[in-house]
């Protein structure tokens, strides 16, 4: 029982990076606080994303299914190297992205999801999951699908990804494009940003934040 | 003579992602409060002008108004559905003007709108091209981003204008519409978020170079809907009636390119200078200003074409808060287009209700101090069709 | 139609001119207008980078701009350049500008010279 126990609980296998939280302005104005979550806070996350897993509209219910999956795999041992970044807002859950590192080259990019809509908030947390796997942890490449349109406008034309046709990405849907580290460099002074350290007081919201009902019946789109 | 024309009431029905009623339901909700507004009791409507742009080709309904009529039990009145792009709202407004001015009707009630949301929005864009010139422009690519984007370019190295100037418009008119209830967005936006910080760059991404995405107006779905009358039994139904002073319209030569100075909005000219001459009234006279901010650039271009500033002066005045709604010449205390939101048809019909509500005192928390006189323009096209209005209380 | 002669109108009475050609002057109200050569270059004078391409344009961005001629006529269309400026000299150059239901439609865009 053991050995079987030992065989199936994973945590990391390759050197665990930290990321430096940032602060990003959002066009309201509001302060949005990026920080990595700890294995001992995907329980609230969860409570975040359950309730959105019925909502069909967007893709939230695909996206927060999957997330969901990704982050109690992840909680419960049994997926390996997987990071989670949330943005705080006025001290509130903003949105969730997450990754997972194949090995020290790649990196498998999962999920993005927005809690509060019509900021760019998915804009800035994707761009900063990404800026963890190339800056912090050096690699090659990161392999992004998407199960929505929006989400393949905004990725994969914004950041000029590469099609890598016949390369199955690891959620087994549509073929897999590349965030290479040429890539990144090439877009990353338009697409990401944050100034560090954080702030003290907004450290504080970050650290112990509240989980508010989404915003999905509000329309918050310009 | 033509008889003098004044406005009775007023009323809209909420701008934005309307998934709750159907065009002819959004029609209604804005009518049936403009018709409370004016106290109509049981008096018939004889005239009922609607405007929309696009009903056919969104919402697969056309005769819009003759279905109106029926839908709102104000059979037999005339109806009419007036089609001048995104100027069909001031068209409308123009027509009921025109036929109690003379003579043809007693009381008319106006009604635009427009359902522009439950399509994508590269099917809204396309539909939208097809006011450019077919073979000038359309054929090309062109998009009214495109064009309102190579006119802010030409704007930008001819007078001085800046992207921080723009900007500055978005937010003022995001700011104004948090007060507005009908207004579609209701967010406010900073400087910093969209401007300065070197976040804008994804708050605020580049669409049409040199035009970004809080440059541009949403797309919504709404109403607005107005009930004129003969002013000289306007007492009959309100204390506050307000006198349509003065109507232009104009147009202009198509194709932007055509136009011996694109920078100059000849229509927005013209019509303003025809309707202040009928008003006997000037743009000094006027104590704020309703303007089509389609794009931010707009409402700068179109503030000194119709007069309020000297040409390439605008965003100077936007640089010194002049047209905030704490400022000396308030422009667009709605919001504008750009934050109450731009149902085509509606926008014309939205312009005069907002100039009524304030010529009234009844703006609430956004009301223009001492407003007694009031400019709106519609801008149909990119400039080609524009008609103007100055609206004042009654003495 | 295989050409790269751009054919547009001068209006005889106040000289302003058209390209697409067109049979009356708005200008001066003239219906006397004769076909005019735009010649082979122009100078840019705005132009915009779009990202929100309509349907049937197949590249993003899709750069546009207007081109002032020796003639004083000026015409919109789409600029084929790695880097585009105001200012810079064009040619007009007969293309595929865009499809329209899946058909090729031909028209004038414009290259550095």
């Amino acid at each position: 029982m053991e050995n079987i126990e030992q065989m199936l609980s994973l945590d990391w296998d390759i050197p665990k990076k930290p990321y430096p939280a940032k602060v990003i302005t959002l066009s309201t104005g509001s302060k949005m606080v990026v920080r990595e979550i700890q294995r001992e806070e995907v329980p609230r996350l969860l409570d975040a994303i359950r309730p959105l897993v019925t909502v069909a509209a967007d893709y939230y219910d695909i996206v927060s299914a999957r997330m969901y999956a990704e982050l109690l795999g992840w909680y419960r041992y049994r997926v390996r190297n997987e990071y989670c970044l949330v943005g705080i807002v006025d001290g509130e859950l903003a949105g969730i992205v997450n990754n997972r590192l194949y090995d020290n080259k790649t990196c498998i990019s999962y999920h993005t999801m927005a809690l509060k809509r019509g900021g760019r908030v998915g804009a800035h947390l994707f761009a900063a999951k990404q800026e963890h796997a190339i800056e912090n942890y050096g690699v090659d490449q990161i392999l992004v699908t998407a199960e929505s349109p929006i989400g393949f406008n905004r990725w994969m034309v914004e950041w000029n990804l590469e099609p890598r046709p016949g390369v199955q990405h690891e959620l087994g849907g549509a073929a897999a494009y590349a965030l290479t580290k040429e890539g990144y460099a090439l877009r990353k002074s338009k697409l990401v940003f944050g100034e560090r350290p954080v702030p003290n007081d907004l450290n504080e919201q970050a650290l112990n934040f509240k989980v508010v009902p989404p915003d999905m019946a509000k329309d918050t789109r310009t | 003579m033509p008889r003098e024309v004044a406005i009775i009431g007023a009323g809209m029905a909420q701008f934005g992602n309307r998934t709750d009623k159907t065009l002819m339901g959004l029609f209604k909700e804005a009518a049936t409060r403009a018709i409370d507004h004016a106290r109509l009791g049981d008096v018939p409507i004889s005239a009922l002008y609607v405007s929309t742009m696009l009903a056919g080709e969104l919402t697969n309904q056309t005769a819009t108004a003759s279905a109106l009529a029926d839908e709102l039990c104000i059979i037999p009145a005339a109806a009419d559905r007036v089609e001048n792009g995104p100027a069909s709202g001031g068209s409308a407004v123009k027509n009921a003007y025109l036929s109690i001015a003379a003579g043809f009707a007693d009381i008319v009630l106006v009604v635009g709108g427009e359902k522009m949301r439950e399509v994508p929005g590269d099917k809204i864009t396309d539909l939208i091209a097809t006011m450019t010139h077919p073979t000038a422009e359309y054929i090309h690519g062109v998009t009214l981003p495109s064009l309102a984007a190579m006119f802010t370019r030409l704007y930008m190295n001819k007078y001085g204008v800046e992207r921080k100037h723009l900007s500055m418009i978005a937010v003022k008119n995001h700011d104004n519409a948090l007060l507005n209830p009908y207004a579609h967005i209701h967010r406010k936006i900073t400087l910093e978020g969209i401007y300065s910080s070197p976040e804008a760059e994804v708050n605020n991404p580049i669409i049409a170079d040199p035009l970004r995405l809080f440059d541009m107006c949403p797309v919504s779905d709404g109403a607005a809907s107005v009930v004129l009358c003969a002013a000289d039994i306007a007492k009959k139904f309100t204390d506050k009636p307000v006198i349509v002073a003065g109507v232009g319209q104009a147009t202009d030569i198509h194709a932007i390119p055509q136009r011996p100075d694109p920078t100059t909005l000849n229509a927005v000219k013209n019509s303003a200078q025809q309707a202040f001459k009928m008003a006997k009234l000037t743009p000094k006279d006027m104590d704020f200003a309703e303007l089509h901010d389609a794009f931010t650039i707009l409402e700068i271009s179109e503030s000194e074409d119709a007069g309020f500033f000297e040409k390439g002066t605008a965003h100077k005045a936007v640089e010194e808060g002049i047209t905030l709604l704490s400022g000396k010449f308030p422009i667009n205390p709605s919001g504008g287009l750009k934050a109450r939101g731009h149902p085509v048809g509606a926008t014309g019909v939205a312009q005069v209700a907002e100039l009524t509500w304030q010529l009234r005192g009844e703006a609430g928390e956004r009301q223009v101090k001492g407003a007694k006189k009031g400019f709106c323009c519609n801008f149909g096209g990119f400039g080609n069709n524009v008609v103007s209005f100055v609206l004042r209380r009654e003495n | 139609m295989a050409t790269n002669q751009m054919i547009g109108a001068k209006c005889a009475k106040c000289h302003a001119v058209y390209y697409p050609k067109r049979d009356c002057c708005p200008i001066c109200r003239s219906i006397e207008l004769e076909e005019t050569d735009m010649g082979d270059s122009g100078e840019l004078i705005t132009y915009t980078e779009l990202w929100a391409v309509p349907k049937g344009i197949s590249h993003m961005p899709l750069i546009l701009g207007i081109v002032q001629f020796s003639n004083g006529g000026r015409v919109l269309g789409q600029i084929s350049a790695k880097e585009v400026k105001v200012g810079m000299l064009l040619k007009p150059v007969w293309a595929v500008v865009r499809k329209v239901q899946e058909k090729e439609v031909y028209g004038f865009k414009f290259e550095p010279i």
